[in-house]
């Protein structure tokens, strides 16, 4: 599970790509998000798909995109699964559960490159209210936090008895209970006092607190920014214009 | 009773947590296990239960392989009581708390009652008994915690950080109840960072570092090696440091450390 999850957690890199203006690497993350969007046949959506790994290359995170394609690859079983029984299409089904690991690798490749700190400077570029970024940011920020607690509720259920593989799906589900009890209370109780420790330290004291990072964008931000524009623009009027037929 | 043999275990994160460790444990021992944080401590006791296997060596309970061992099967001999306890609680009384490992067991519901009352009695719980664990204070839900461990009575008790929020009385009972666990021919294994209760205990003490084994010897013994102490960040007890300060002082005539302790305060005034 830890091991999954490594698929949406952010990691310090070196790469090109982690080194660009955050601004950046969500348009182009927003980008291939409405790509995979307006894609109409699994042969548009492979080539979507292998630009998302090229740029998962770039960014020298392959390994964990690849994690989160086979995270994501149990939910597009289910949507292929419903799709397939209400529609009896097997190209329409098949497109939307590879839509739907798409969808997830786009924003992942954003998520796993972009700091929660990063992530707290673009929101706040959008001028969103502070209240709304600080929880935005914290429950990003916890993300391996609630990952780790998983853990350990689950090493500690096991040392009493609990066998989390066995017995029939019902039986599957009502084992974890155990687990998703002590999480959330975990994680209320967590809140609670992360609240009480933010107002203790200020937190709300004055409108506009002092910022010490400023954003500038440089010369690569702007070239890979106009790039992903283009890009975007050519591949919808191609997929309109100059294949039209494939419309499903 | 335990054995690792040359066991390492590497987190995912590249971290080498356990190092060619090999210790054994007997029965009815009473051992410590301290060290620094992030010294291994908390990966090795994880391996009794098979939570953790080994990356390289073995780790062999009452004979069977944790790598071939169910995690439930070998809980049933060894009973951990992790170091937070909110971790763990979440039924909606405190007897169904308890009874929760001893359903998971197959225990008879007789014995079932029988092992709650028990524990509940032993860590002074029982008006609690109907009550939700969640509303408990930080050291009642550790105290339940413990009983919810010894109510199926295992071989092997695993007490990670057992003191965390226990005021002195609980503490002194915690540790007559490890004593009471000892004199039955229970192993139990401290994993902690408090000194001062181990000490008077008189365990086994294994010091830890890095994932390795630093030092493996009897307190008394191991307590005064200031080299090995040092070197895991481990702090000596008061007493034996005490003792050590009485010995470069020959002209004090007292035997008994808290008389000697007033004579060198009033006499360094």
């Amino acid at each position: 599970m830890m091991w999954l999850s490594g698929g949406f957690i952010f990691r310090r890199g070196t790469s090109v790509y982690h080194r660009l203006d955050p601004r950046a690497k969500l348009l182009v993350s927003v980008l291939m998000f409405a790509t995979t969007l307006l894609v109409r046949s699994l042969y548009e959506l492979a080539g979507v798909l292998a630009f998302m790994i090229a740029v998962s290359a770039v960014a020298m995170v392959l390994k964990r995109v690849a994690r989160t394609m086979l995270f994501t690859a149990g939910f597009s079983v289910v949507i292929f699964v419903l799709n397939f029984v209400f529609t009896r299409n097997l190209e329409t089904s098949l497109l939307y559960a590879a839509r739907f690991v798409a969808i997830v690798v786009s924003t992942s490749l954003f998520f796993i490159t972009t700091s929660p700190d990063e992530l707290e400077q673009v929101m706040k570029t959008f001028r969103l209210p502070r209240d709304v970024v600080f929880a935005f940011v914290t429950a990003v920020r916890f993300i391996p936090v609630m990952f780790l607690d998983t853990i350990q509720i689950m090493d500690a259920q096991k040392s009493r008895g609990l066998e989390l593989e066995k017995g029939n799906v019902l039986k599957r589900v009502r084992n974890m209970i155990p687990i998703l009890i002590p999480l959330v209370v975990n994680s209320v109780v967590r809140s609670g006092e992360l609240a009480e420790a933010m107002e203790s330290r200020a937190y709300g004291a004055v409108p506009k607190p002092t910022s010490l990072v400023v954003y500038r964008t440089r010369t690569t931000d702007k070239l890979v920014a106009v790039a992903a524009v283009v890009l975007f623009v050519l591949t919808a009027y191609s997929f309109y214009f100059v294949f039209p037929a494939q419309i499903l | 009773m335990i054995e690792f043999r040359d066991v390492s275990y590497v987190h995912q994160n590249g971290v080498k947590a356990l190092d060619g460790v090999s210790l054994r444990i007997g029965s009815a021992e009473i051992v410590a296990i301290v060290g620094e944080n992030g010294a291994g401590k908390t990966t090795l006791v994880k391996h009794v239960t098979g939570l953790l296997k080994p990356a390289t060596g073995d780790v062999v309970v009452d004979g069977q392989d944790t790598r071939k061992t169910s995690t439930a099967a070998l809980s049933r001999k060894v009973g951990v009581a992790f170091q937070n306890p909110d971790h763990q609680l979440f039924s909606e009384s405190v007897e169904e708390e308890m009874s929760f490992a001893l359903k998971n067991f197959g225990f008879a519901p007789e014995l079932v009652e029988q092992r709650v009352r028990w524990g509940l009695e032993l860590f002074g719980l029982e008006e609690y008994r109907k009550s939700s664990p969640l509303v408990l204070s930080g050291g009642e839900k550790k105290r339940l915690t413990l009983a919810c461990i010894l109510a199926w009575d295992p071989e092997v008790v695993i007490l990670d950080e057992p003191t965390v929020g226990q005021d002195s009385i609980q503490k002194e009972k915690l540790a007559g109840t490890i004593r009471m666990l000892t004199s039955s021919g229970k192993t139990v294994v401290l994993v902690s960072h408090d000194i001062e209760f181990l000490w008077p205990m008189q365990p086994r003490v294994v010091v830890m570092k890095g994932g390795k084994i630093l030092g493996d010897g009897p307190a008394p013994e191991l307590m005064q090696d200031k080299r090995i102490l040092e070197a895991a960040r481990v702090a000596q007890p008061q007493l034996v440091e005490f003792g050590e300060c009485l010995r470069e002082r020959p002209e004090v005539p007292f035997a008994d450390p808290l008389e000697a302790r007033r004579w060198v305060e009033k006499s360094s005034r």
